[in-house]
């Protein structure tokens, strides 16, 4: 790690960025940064929380006892459901903007069957895209 | 692969440790030029349906690597942002229509599901080029809790979600 020492008032660039020691306050430093909008400034303890919510998440997500498959049929989570995005609520808070649901590879009408499951995953509202899926060596 | 009109559309396929493989239009692919947080090399993925509301958002590169999303506007009016404009990854500019991802994070018990609203997932609808960012917001929990107990009986209308102007806070 580079050590530079500097005083209040002075700067220094990294890159583009340039980043200025404004006042000493105590124990706390103020900090100044001129830098491009492009460039993403985080402190540091928010990014690692993020960071670790991603993870926990892609491993969730990946773990064979998802807790999705095991909801109650009936359960609706505290979002409203697909069918409310878009409708135009009227709230002029509410970006009216498309939802994600044209992001979508393909769309099947209860989701995509786990492994291990039998049979092709059949195209359900948008029938132009086929989905074929391949057996693994696994499978068999 | 082709369309409706049977005209042959470019297809990739996507390998899945969960689904096996997937043939998928070349084109479904998001792009993100700088990976998600932690992720810096996953830049490719596609989207596809899980439960409803959920999509899985898998990773065109990595098999082993998905994750559950569900439509950041339905979080809307409590839940409203300022895109990413000017952002270089997305290239989002203002007038760009847009979606935005909240990535799920599933646990054994589905009462602890939660939905990480402090750093969605915006995706220029335009070039399918989308960038994780962080709203450093106190109003704006990781976890917020997306259990609510299910509805007895016969089919119910959802219940309101939180109260307008509640804050998207929620315990750890």
């Amino acid at each position: 790690m580079l050590i530079l020492t500097r005083k209040p008032g002075e700067s220094l660039y990294i890159g583009d960025v340039k980043v200025t020691i404004v006042e000493l306050k105590g124990h706390q430093i103020r900090i100044g940064i001129d830098a491009p909008p492009e460039i993403r400034i985080y402190r540091e303890e928010i990014y690692v929380q993020i960071l670790e919510e991603n993870k926990k998440a892609a491993e969730a997500a990946t773990s064979t006892s998802s807790g999705l498959e095991g909801l109650p049929a009936n359960w609706k989570p505290r979002v409203s459901g697909p069918s409310a995005v878009g409708s135009g609520s009227g709230d002029d808070a509410a970006p009216k903007k498309p939802s994600m649901s044209g992001l979508a590879a393909f769309s099947t009408s209860h989701g995509v069957q786990g492994a291990g499951s039998d049979g092709d995953v059949k195209g359900g509202s948008s029938p132009q895209v086929i989905v074929k899926r391949k057996r693994k060596k696994s499978d068999e | 692969m082709s369309d409706e009109s049977g005209a042959k559309v470019p297809s990739i396929v996507i390998h899945s440790t969960r689904f096996g493989d997937l043939e998928v239009p070349a084109a479904s692919v998001i792009e993100f030029p700088s990976g998600l947080i932690g992720f810096p090399k996953a830049t490719k993925f596609v989207m596809f349906d899980h439960k409803p509301p959920f999509s899985w958002l898998h990773s065109a590169e990595d098999p082993s690597l998905a994750f559950v999303v569900v439509d950041g506007f339905e979080f809307a009016p409590e839940f409203t942002l300022k895109p990413p404009y000017g952002d270089r990854d997305s290239d989002l500019q203002e007038g760009d229509e847009y979606a935005i991802l909240v990535i799920v994070t599933v646990r054994p018990d589905p009462k602890q599901t939660t939905a990480n609203l402090k750093a969605p997932l915006f995706v220029n609808l335009k070039n399918r080029k989308g960038v994780q960012v962080i709203y450093d917001n106190p109003k704006f929990s990781t976890r917020f809790s997306l259990w609510v107990e299910p509805a007895e009986g016969e089919e119910k209308k959802a219940e309101p979600t939180a109260p307008a102007g509640a804050d998207l806070k929620d315990k750890k």
